[in-house]
């Protein structure tokens, strides 16, 4: 069983939902596993680490469609410092959308970085309603779809897996609604303050 | 309202008296989105982070008719307009709405856009293809109307941004 090197690209990577992703991941991993959340400083050492491992799982939020700046920054580094051997590359992605297939550029992009650069890719996970699904009863559905994508990774036996809440998208678009007037609500600011139309004072 | 948003300093000449504005990134400060959903949650329609990035997004806004210039990395914008763009979630609201059968969010107040997107360096053909998919999503995230999607060269950069600001200076 080889090591495992997760980088957490979130730009809010210490409360983002891919840490939670990403724990969710290395609790229920048999193998060795490292975590970084990539910063603009931290390149360096995690390519150090990546020497040591023979996977490497890019944990990432989906951000105006593809991947963050983040995440970005960190390819074009580690494509200017690759180790010797180079891990399989697999990708857990989530967007806050329904569709956990408005990912897929951002896993085309990944791929992409993988062919170009010689690096194997491995397995996929793609979450919709990644957002707020950990905080509901759907949570079940990604712990297990992280559990089968743990044992893809480890046993070299990849897949493209996806999962979202199994409602109906209008169901849905009324529960982002009522979770993003609480999120409103907690910092003072009222539904029709979040509807402002206007974008600075515009 | 035109405006151009590039990732380098272009040298174009533009005529005396046009409505078109040409914003080079380059030169601007703008940091990261830090993914704090302060401009939904907090101080809607505004950015917490008081950069150069606050003066450019209630352009992208406004402007019916926009050119964008970037270097293509991995079939994506480079990190230059990537930071611009994650930056400007403030035109947006939090709130989910169905657009073409499927979830997205709601807009502010953004003018309907007739988009040319410009790509440049090497570019093969798959990537190409990931470039023409993610501008075929941000269409239905950033409202263009229509759009066209232009690849060239670096060394060709100015003279297929001209080509596009005569076609607009025509019209």
């Amino acid at each position: 069983m080889g090591r495992i090197l997760i980088l957490n690209g979130s730009p809010r990577a210490p409360k983002s939902n891919s840490k939670q992703y990403a724990e969710i991941f290395i609790k229920k991993c048999p193998a060795e596993t490292k975590y970084f959340n990539i910063t603009k400083t931290n390149h360096a050492e995690i390519c150090d680490s990546i020497k040591l491992v023979s996977d490497l799982l890019l944990v990432f939020p989906l951000y105006a469609d593809s991947l963050p700046v983040t995440l970005l920054e960190f390819l074009k580094y580690l494509e200017k410092h690759h180790p010797k051997n180079k891990p399989t590359v697999s990708v857990l992605v989530n967007c806050g959308f329904i569709e956990p297939q408005q990912n897929d550029t951002a896993v085309k992009m990944i791929r992409l970085f993988c062919s170009k650069n010689g690096y194997p890719f491995g397995s996929v996970l793609k979450i919709g309603s990644g957002e707020a699904i950990l905080s509901t009863p759907f949570r079940i559905l990604v712990c297990a779809k992280i559990k089968k994508l743990v044992y893809s990774v480890i046993k070299k036996r990849y897949l493209t897996l996806s999962v979202t809440m199994p409602i109906s998208k209008n169901m849905f678009i009324r529960a982002s609604t009522v979770y993003w007037e609480n999120y409103g609500k907690r910092n003072g600011i009222t539904k029709e303050q979040m509807e402002t139309m206007k974008i600075e004072d515009f | 309202m035109k405006l151009i948003l590039s990732d380098k300093h272009i040298n174009i000449l533009l005529q005396k008296n046009s409505d078109i504005e040409l914003i080079d990134l380059s030169k601007c400060k703008i940091s990261n989105c830090i993914g704090c959903f302060g401009c939904w949650t907090k101080t809607p329609g505004k950015c917490v982070i008081r950069d150069d990035a606050v003066k450019i997004y209630p352009k992208i806004a406004a402007s019916d008719k926009i050119i964008y210039v970037s270097k293509i990395a991995y079939g994506g914008y480079d990190s230059v307009m990537k930071a611009m763009l994650e930056r400007a979630i403030p035109v947006q609201q939090a709130f989910i709405r169905l657009l073409d059968g499927e979830t997205h969010h709601l807009q502010r107040s953004v003018a309907e856009k007739t988009a040319v997107i410009i790509g440049y360096g090497n570019i093969p053909d798959e990537e190409q293809d990931i470039f023409r998919e993610l501008i075929s999503r941000n269409a239905k995230n950033m409202n263009f109307k229509n759009y066209r999607i232009v690849f060239t060269t670096e060394d060709k950069l100015e003279q297929s941004v001209e080509k596009e600001v005569l076609k607009w200076e025509e019209y």
